[in-house]
């Protein structure tokens, strides 16, 4: 069993994604894109994928090149793959982006912009999943823990996701031949993405995480395998079988199964969480902990909707609110509340553990306030509740006006982040023991 | 293939609240050539697989119900390679007896972290400690090797983590 040492560019991941939140809440407190026009238009696609790539898949590779190595104590194989595999994400969004809006009729490229966004996104994604796809492979010896289990099915669904993404975007651009190739991949390409790659994926890591920073015990449960078989098989079927089922016979059986298999996948995993938070020693637990349970309420409440909304025959009219409440409630609020504790404990780790032991330093809890940060959770948490039911209610400005609510509590959270970055809460005398250098903001010293 | 292996069996070791590190490293040492070791134990000892690793062993785990595991430990082809880093590649067999025993297991993170790594800076180098942990510490193997220091550890049955640390040459600064 090896140590886990600090990522180098989690930081900058984690920076890029932060910049990308606050602009899709700009963009949606403008009123751009869904619910004032419709849900495939372009505006849309673009505020969707500034979402979900750009916010919480930067997060999660950030996220995962960290602690992919604490889930199968070995260190990161392929570290040099990590930047290179930032750049193109952040040159094939951008590409992206400006294809959407030529689609949408703003501006007017000459040349296959969508097309070069497929290559350097799948460039990019591929690099990320080699590098984790090898970490994962060097712990075979021992057998993977059941959360590195969980991101491994996530790795192949994001690959699933973009190999998806990049049949449109070539489609569109007339490389391959037109078909009514978004008709019956769409979903899937939607699952893959935010239920495969984001969702099984967060919900391995927390499986890790919530334990060790709670003190709960990590013995291995039934419940957890149940949800990892029970959603793994969902995904397979939404993914693969519900699209040639589709293309095939025009039915739908198995996305029903998958739908069904999905709910006990999620009952188990709520049931571990319960199991998690109630066994836990540590008492008092940390405003992560507390904002996270906001983030579980969300996930819940998304599957009672979408059950109640498919039941009625209801679930396509109402997937755009679906799919904001697993984006900003259940993802960002999941990554939010977490940014709280790993940038701080990362960027401790970073300064004070050169000299620990051999000086006096500060606590992890001493690079934040919670007292003061504890309200804008609250708020997040509110506003996207708000957002959630004005859409339900089909009132697009009360939806505006929660996303400005979004946008003041993401904007503090973000500057609460970057003022633990630069150690700006811990007493100046304590602040930076001989032998300790303050962290860069976007990237760790190696040592 | 069973001819080839030597059983050994440390539950009862275990169960009894013992230390079954030196009765392992008696088996691999009693091994023939090219014979395999199958281990019985209540519970997946990853660090052995550093420990044996280290010297050329492949390790496959499973587990046999109950919570208890079966490894088999067999030797590779290729001469042993060079160990990685210096954490846990000298044997701890011949280490002194633990000066300080800490018991971090109560404490709140990163408290455990932080009083482990203060211990040992009042260590002599070549002296060792013993701290009971909440859990298995990642991030103070990695703190650990880039000081220089030898550890061993393993999780215990009661789930908490027993780790060894032998203090390096470096003189305290």
């Amino acid at each position: 069993m090896n140590g886990a040492a600090l990522s180098r560019w989690t930081m900058a991941y984690f920076a890029c994604a932060f910049g990308f939140l606050i602009g899709a809440e700009v963009l949606i407190a403008c009123g751009y894109g869904f619910p004032a026009v419709a849900i495939e238009a372009p505006e849309t696609l673009v505020l969707v994928h500034v979402t979900a790539i750009g916010w919480l898949s930067l997060l999660m590779c950030g996220a995962l090149f960290q602690f992919v190595p604490v889930l199968v104590g070995q260190p990161l194989q392929g570290g040099r793959l990590v930047l290179p595999a930032l750049l193109c994400l952040l040159a094939g969004l951008a590409c992206l982006l400006a294809g959407f809006l030529s689609l949408s009729g703003i501006v007017e490229i000459g040349f296959p912009v969508l097309g070069c966004a497929a290559v350097l996104l799948a460039a990019g994604f591929a690099l990320v999943a080699t590098a984790l796809a090898r970490t994962l492979w060097s712990a075979r010896r021992t057998g993977l823990p059941m959360p590195a289990r969980f991101v491994a099915v996530g790795l192949v669904c994001l690959a699933a996701a973009v190999l998806f993404g990049a049949v449109f975007a070539l489609t569109f651009t007339g490389l391959l031949p037109a078909t009514d190739v978004a008709g019956w991949g769409l979903p899937a390409h939607a699952v893959a993405g935010f239920g495969g790659w984001l969702t099984f994926t967060a919900v391995g890591v927390s499986y890790r995480l919530l334990p060790m920073f709670m003190l709960a015990p990590e013995t291995e449960r039934a419940t957890t395998r149940l949800a990892w078989w029970s959603g793994s098989v969902a995904l397979f079927l939404a993914i693969l079988a519900a699209p040639a089922e589709r293309a095939l016979s025009g039915s739908d059986a198995s996305l029903v199964a998958a739908g069904l298999l999905g709910c006990v996948a999620l009952a188990c995993y709520g049931a571990d969480l319960v199991f998690f938070y109630r066994r836990r020693k540590r008492r008092a637990i940390e405003l992560n902990s507390r904002s996270a349970v906001g983030a579980f309420a969300c996930l819940c409440l998304m599957a009672v909707l979408a059950v109640a909304m498919a039941v009625m025959g209801e679930a396509v009219r109402h997937v755009g609110t679906l799919v904001f409440l697993v984006a900003y409630g259940w993802l960002g609020g999941l990554g939010l509340s977490q940014l709280y504790k790993i940038v701080p404990f990362l960027t401790w780790l970073e300064c004070y553990g050169p000299v620990m032991g051999r000086k006096p330093t500060p606590r992890v809890q001493d690079l934040v306030v919670e007292r003061r940060d504890g309200p804008w959770f609250i708020l997040y948490f509110a506003a996207v509740l708000g957002g959630t039911v004005s859409l339900l209610a089909d009132r697009p400005e009360l939806f505006r006006l929660a996303a400005v609510a979004m946008l003041a509590a993401t904007a503090a959270i973000g500057l609460e982040l970057v003022l633990a970055r630069r150690l700006f809460n811990v007493a100046r005398e304590k602040r930076l023991p001989e032998g300790t250098v303050r962290p860069h903001l976007f990237f760790a010293t190696q040592r | 293939m069973s001819a080839s292996y030597l059983d050994l069996d440390v539950r009862p070791i275990l169960r009894d609240g013992g230390e079954p590190f030196s009765a392992i490293m008696e088996a691999v040492g009693a091994l023939a050539p090219g014979q395999s070791l199958r281990l019985l134990a209540t519970f997946k000892p990853l660090p052995l697989f550093q420990v044996l690793g280290a010297r050329g062993f492949e390790a496959a785990a499973r587990e046999i119900g109950g919570g208890d595991w079966e490894v088999i430990f067999t030797p590779a082809g290729a001469a042993a390679p060079e160990p990685e880093a210096a954490a846990t590649a000298d044997d701890p067999r011949g280490w002194p007896r633990p000066e300080v025993e800490l018991d971090n297991r109560d404490l709140d993170p990163p408290e455990p972290m932080t009083r482990t790594l203060e211990g040992i800076e009042g260590l002599a180098p070549g002296q060792t400690l013993a701290a009971l942990l909440p859990r298995e510490p990642l991030f103070l193997f990695n703190e650990l090797s880039a000081r220089g220091h030898s550890w061993h550890g393993s999780t215990e049955p009661e789930g908490h983590y027993r780790i060894v640390i032998r203090r390096g040459g470096q003189a305290p600064s």
